[in-house]
């Protein structure tokens, strides 16, 4: 424990420009990473119920009539 | 515990008596002056009455004169209180149901839309939320559009592109109500914030019709009784019967099944932006949230030191006297 | 005097009835409210300072006392180091909302959807017959559509690019040989050239006699540039999206 501690001490928080710029870089990381949760959260509280869920009903339809090679 | 302090300190009470003696020798002056003393708190408690009745008084009468909501209608004229449903996406983290939208859409098209515009919707929108981009190419295809002027400076028709909206049934108010008896079919788009009750109001409008009105009500010709309207005459007839619509996806479209669709519609017609905006309060409730608690303790820690301080003054010992 | 009951207003009562003498002057409550174990009288009359903390036995607030039961248990480092760690976290989060709420209004000033949703136009080709032009409007600029022919697009392409004011090879101002698009705007002022017309079999501005060849190059007159290309795709084989 105090092993780590130190060495996350020595590491990361004794110099400031380290402290700072993990800081900032880990914003970064966690925007990505928080976004990416809640979304599937998100996705999983209304599964069913929005149009990705629902689209595979209507978009197959054309390609088995037509080849039709938009969208 | 904090108040004790405060009340202890001397200077807070050199304050409070200089301040209470001017009050109690201006009340005694008019007075005789031997009785000052015993007769002050009897005036300071009667003034400070006076000023607190005059206070509540004159709000309560500015209230009564103009803070009060003017009703000009009767509450029988205001119509019935339409039922609270448990409507699923109401609720916080609930997007719109698509599939219902899709419904909703069409029993818009094959019955709304033959009186109601839809006028602030383009065919663009409806992509990617309920239909795809074939679809409503196809269908914005159906209808014709003026193109802007050509080299003679005249008005040319062409069909519709995705960034039309939905044409209107009329051509202008004008002739919505030539057509209607006087009576103008209101623009859907943004109906369920325009009119109080939201959902609850245009589904129990839709469903409400009786079979016949009341004993006793009247109902002006050309109107029809629904009890949800205010006024309760309404120039649009009941519309919506089983089996009217045919759902492509095999949904028993029972009456109350297309009201509850077409309203879920025109909720998402008004609101667009709903599917993202609760998702984007889920995320920023869960930030701020998380930012309060680690303020919380951030201001604990840097407070830490002030409020654990002790000032301790150690004079300096000379020669006892 | 008696003590202060807890609520404010019997403690002022009890002010105006017990504790004020009454012939009294302006100064005489500062000196009564002065905390009776210590009178008047007790203080020397000469101008010296003399505390009245002195002495050994009056010292109740030098005692201090114990913390020892609110001290953490931890080591120096592992408490350091998490609260470097909350700190760091509000910041971290800090930045993450800032970072977002100022996307957001950058966001916000970009085209709107309806304004995108016109910004593009889509032209049907298989209308337009070969060596034919079609003017259309985009963006309230015109856009020449050449569908051009294979001799001319062998005269286009046999031209010394390095002659040239604005040097450009046909095959970067075409997508598909046959295809010529390009807006109708004449590089010099602005004015719109007429198509089939000019030396060069090209383009030829009528303002000032800019001529344009069949791939939209500028060969004479005071332009000084090429015809502008915009950007489009082909969709499908019979259609082309500008935009």
């Amino acid at each position: 424990m105090a092993g780590i501690a130190s060495g996350l001490f020595n590491s990361i928080f004794r110099r400031n420009y380290v402290f700072l710029s993990t800081v900032f870089l880990g914003a970064f990381a966690f925007e990505i990473a928080f976004d990416t949760t809640t979304d599937a959260i998100w996705n999983r509280i209304n599964k069913g119920r929005q149009w990705k869920d629902i689209k595979h009903r209507y978009v197959q339809k054309p390609s088995e009539d037509e080849d039709d090679d938009d969208e | 515990m904090l108040a004790m302090p405060a009340l202890r300190t001397v200077p807070a009470r050199v304050v409070a008596r200089q301040t209470l003696r001017k009050s109690t020798t201006r009340a005694a002056s008019s007075s005789s002056s031997s009785t000052e003393a015993t007769s002050s708190p009897f005036y300071t408690t009667l003034t400070a009455s006076a000023a607190t009745v005059v206070a509540i008084g004159s709000v309560a009468w500015y209230y009564h004169l103009y803070g009060r909501e003017a009703f000009a209608m009767t509450p029988q004229e205001e119509g019935l209180h339409p039922t609270q449903y448990p409507w699923e996406h109401y609720r916080w983290v609930k997007t719109f149901d698509h599939q219902a939208l899709r419904r909703g859409f069409q029993v818009y098209r094959e019955v709304c839309s033959s009186c109601h515009s839809l006028k602030r919707i383009p065919y663009r929108s409806l992509v990617g939320t309920i239909a795809t981009v074939d679809e409503m190419k196809a269908l914005a295809e159906e209808n014709e559009y003026d193109t802007e002027p050509n080299d003679e400076g005249e008005i040319e028709k062409r069909p519709g592109k995705l960034s039309d909206y939905i044409p209107s049934p009329y051509k202008n108010d004008e002739a919505a109500r030539a057509a209607n008896n006087g009576a103008l079919p209101p623009d859907l788009s943004l109906m369920v914030k325009a009119r109080h009750g939201g959902c609850n109001y245009i589904f129990s409008l839709l469903t409400g019709y009786p079979e016949e009105p009341p004993a006793g009500a009247t109902v002006q010709s050309g109107l029809n009784f629904n009890p949800y309207f205010p006024g309760t005459g309404i120039a649009m007839a009941r519309v919506l019967y089983d089996g009217l619509v045919e759902y492509e996806d095999g949904t028993p479209a029972t009456a109350s099944q297309m009201a509850k669709d077409v309203v879920e519609f025109l909720n998402w017609a008004a609101e667009p932006e709903m599917d993202n905006r609760k998702k984007m309060g889920m995320k920023v409730l869960t930030i701020g949230a998380l930012l309060f608690a680690l303020s919380v303790w951030v201001k604990r820690y840097k407070w830490s030191t002030v409020k654990t301080r002790q000032l301790v003054y150690n004079p300096p010992v000379g020669p006892k006297r | 005097m008696r003590p202060l009951a807890s609520g404010a207003g019997p403690a002022l009562r009890s002010w105006t009835k017990h504790s004020l003498p009454l012939p009294f002057s302006r100064i005489a409550p500062a000196i009564v409210t002065m905390p009776h174990r210590r009178p008047v009288s007790e203080y020397s009359p000469t101008s010296s300072f003399n505390s009245p903390f002195k002495g050994e036995e009056y010292s109740p607030t030098t005692k201090i006392p114990s913390f020892g039961k609110y001290m953490s248990k931890n080591s120096e480092t592992s408490n350091r180091v998490f609260q470097y760690f909350m700190v760091g976290s509000m910041g971290l989060l800090a930045a993450a909302g800032a970072k977002a709420t100022v996307q957001d209004f950058l966001v916000n000033m970009s085209a709107s959807a309806d304004v995108l949703a016109q910004a593009k136009v889509e032209v049907d080709l298989a209308a337009i017959p070969e060596g034919k032009n079609v003017i259309i409007k985009w963006r309230g600029k015109p856009v020449f559509i050449r569908h051009r022919t294979e001799s001319e697009i062998k005269d286009a392409r046999s031209v010394n690019v390095q002659s040239l004011r604005d040097p450009q090879a046909d095959e970067d101002r075409v997508k598909k040989p046959e295809w010529l698009i390009m807006l109708g705007v004449c590089t010099h002022l602005g004015c719109v050239p007429i198509g089939e017309a000019g030396d060069y079999g090209g383009w030829f501005c009528p303002c000032h006699g800019s001529h344009y060849d069949v791939s939209g190059r500028v060969r004479r007159g005071p332009a000084p540039l090429n015809l502008e290309v915009p950007g489009y795709e082909f969709p499908t084989e019979e259609s082309v999206l500008i935009g």
